[in-house]
């Protein structure tokens, strides 16, 4: 995307000047409050709006009118809900119109491959209005992955969903090698997925590494964005003295955080009392601790 | 300690109980189209009591027989009956009562088939069936669009209508009621609205999976031999009524 500026009908500014370019493989998100333009930005991905000024290059070819519905099936945009995207009256015949409209060969076993990527081999034969939000977002994401195309743009894929789906549809789009575009607020979910994400506020405020922009704290705060909980905690443990490195942002990095912060300490501890002490590092820690406590 | 049914995740060991495994949802579409409307066709040109007796009787079997559920079957026949009704009406008031009365059994002998068509068969079923029947794909992806589309509306004023109970409205009951009339009228606004919105994203949700005019026949069923038994019953029953009508019977 090579500065990108949309405007909406009543003259609201909703992107200016974006640059975004996405690798081959690689996962980004677009973080931001709602109304940043993320939506915007995916739509604009899809062809479905052209911009008021700029260009959107998929593969080098520019995003035009004419090409729009052929790029299309290079780029998948999983909407925010899934309850517009189901059209069929069964779960197999919903996934299998994408690749039917193509005229792709060999239907079935690319519905059967979507459905399996998307862990809902069980639902083929299911009525999608009968399922839960969670099957149907799955639904969804199956398919656009039984087109195959290059490239997935999901719009807020975590939000409406349980904690146990949600957890399940991160662990599904990490292991999913394909290039990803995902728009959300979730931060948390997006430092489980993606490699890379962007601050979006109408125009790009920020870019790094999820953790990058966590310890960000302006660029949040000015963004609107809400520092994670397990990240809120490790800053508040930062502020107590504790020597945080970096604020972790999902569960996973902060195990990894405390594990490192943990030994780091107990290294520590050991070398200032020196060799030949006595006392078992469990003693030791528990006399910290009651020394911590006074 | 309450314990209950907690569906969601337990989706993938679950199967739709409402799914129709009747024989006469197992039929091909095209057969069944093919079926009732010419055995409509016959019905609406009987002139003779006998024939029409035995066209609503052979209506009602079909009805009994394809085991579609009956209280959906009388709703819809209700929701049918004033048209029916009416048309009964002109001819009881212009050429006597058994007239007026083989006009409602014939009527009611098309339209019940026909009813049993519509909800015995899964309604992307009878637009495929119909679209592999050469309707003209305009035709029938028209009719898809605009089931869904009332399938949105329905959504909508179904969300509409918790939300004005939730807070409290219990208006628009009566016709004096102005302030009701007044919520009813900016909740039929707001749902078209709203019903227009989600219109315009399903397009955008068909046209990402390169829907351009026409809805591909998606489900390849070929003729059978219970199709063609269904269809050799509704010929036979044809061939009665011919015969009572042109007097070879009776």
């Amino acid at each position: 995307m090579r500065g990108l500026t949309y405007k909406y009908e009543d003259g609201t500014m909703a992107l200016r000047d974006v640059d975004l370019s996405i690798e081959r493989g690689e996962k980004v998100a677009i973080v931001g409050p709602n109304g940043a333009g993320k939506s915007t930005l995916l739509n604009l991905v899809a062809g479905f709006r052209m911009p008021f000024s700029g260009r959107v290059l998929i593969e080098g070819r520019e995003l035009n009118h004419e090409n729009a519905d052929e790029l299309r099936s290079e780029v998948g945009l999983v909407f925010q809900d899934p309850e517009d995207q189901i059209f069929m009256p069964t779960v197999e015949e919903d996934v299998a119109f994408g690749p039917r409209n193509l005229g792709l060969d060999d239907i079935d076993a690319r519905v059967t491959r979507a459905l399996r990527s998307a862990g809902i081999e069980g639902l083929a034969k299911r009525r999608p209005h009968r399922l839960s939000y969670g099957m149907k977002k799955r639904v969804a994401i199956a398919g656009i992955l039984a087109m195959e195309p290059e490239m997935l743009l999901l719009d807020e894929p975590t939000s409406g969903l349980d904690p146990r789906a949600r957890l399940e549809l991160v662990k599904l789009l990490r292991e999913m090698d394909k290039t990803m575009l995902i728009a959300t607020h979730d931060l948390e979910a997006a430092a489980e997925i993606v490699d890379r994400a962007v601050v979006l506020n109408v125009s790009v405020v920020m870019e790094g590494t999820m953790s990058d922009i966590v310890m960000s704290k302006k660029v949040l705060q000015d963004a609107g964005l809400e520092l994670p909980p397990v990240s809120k905690l490790f800053d508040a443990m930062g502020r107590m003295g504790y020597p945080v490195d970096s604020l972790p942002v999902s569960m996973d990095q902060a195990v990894a955080e405390l594990t490192r912060v943990i030994d780091r300490e107990a290294k520590r501890t050991s070398e200032l009392r020196g060799p030949g002490n006595p006392r078992s590092d469990r003693k030791s820690r528990q006399s910290d601790a009651r020394g911590n406590g006074d | 300690m309450i314990i209950t049914h907690v569906r969601g995740h337990s989706a993938l060991r679950e199967r739709d109980e409402d799914l129709d495994t009747s024989w006469f949802s197992q039929l091909d579409p095209r057969v069944k189209i093919v079926g009732v409307f010419s055995f409509v066709v016959v019905a609406a040109l009987l002139t003779r009591p006998e024939g029409v007796t035995i066209a609503l009787t052979a209506a009602i079997a079909l009805a009994a027989a394809s085991r579609v559920s009956a209280k959906r079957l009388i709703v819809a026949y209700a929701a049918a009956f004033p048209f029916v009704a009416l048309a009964s009406a002109s001819i009881f008031l212009f050429s006597g009562w058994d007239r007026g009365l083989t006009m409602l059994a014939r009527t009611s002998s098309c339209v019940i088939p026909l009813l049993v068509l519509a909800l015995g068969t899964e309604t992307f079923d009878l637009f495929s069936g119909l679209r592999r029947l050469k309707v003209p794909g305009m035709i029938t992806t028209l009719l898809m669009l605009t089931f869904r589309f009332l399938l949105l509306l329905s959504d909508e004023l179904e969300r509409m209508k918790v939300s004005r109970q939730a807070r409290g409205f219990r208006g628009g009951r009566s016709l004096l009621d102005r302030y009701g009339l007044r919520v009813l009228s900016f909740t039929a606004g707001m749902v078209l609205v709203r019903a227009s919105a989600r219109a315009d994203r399903v397009y955008e949700g068909l046209r990402c999976k390169a829907f351009r005019k026409d809805m591909i026949p998606w489900r390849t069923s070929s003729v059978r031999s219970r199709d063609m038994a269904f269809l050799a019953c509704l010929a036979i029953v044809a061939g009665v009524l011919a015969a009572v009508q042109y007097e070879v019977l009776f």
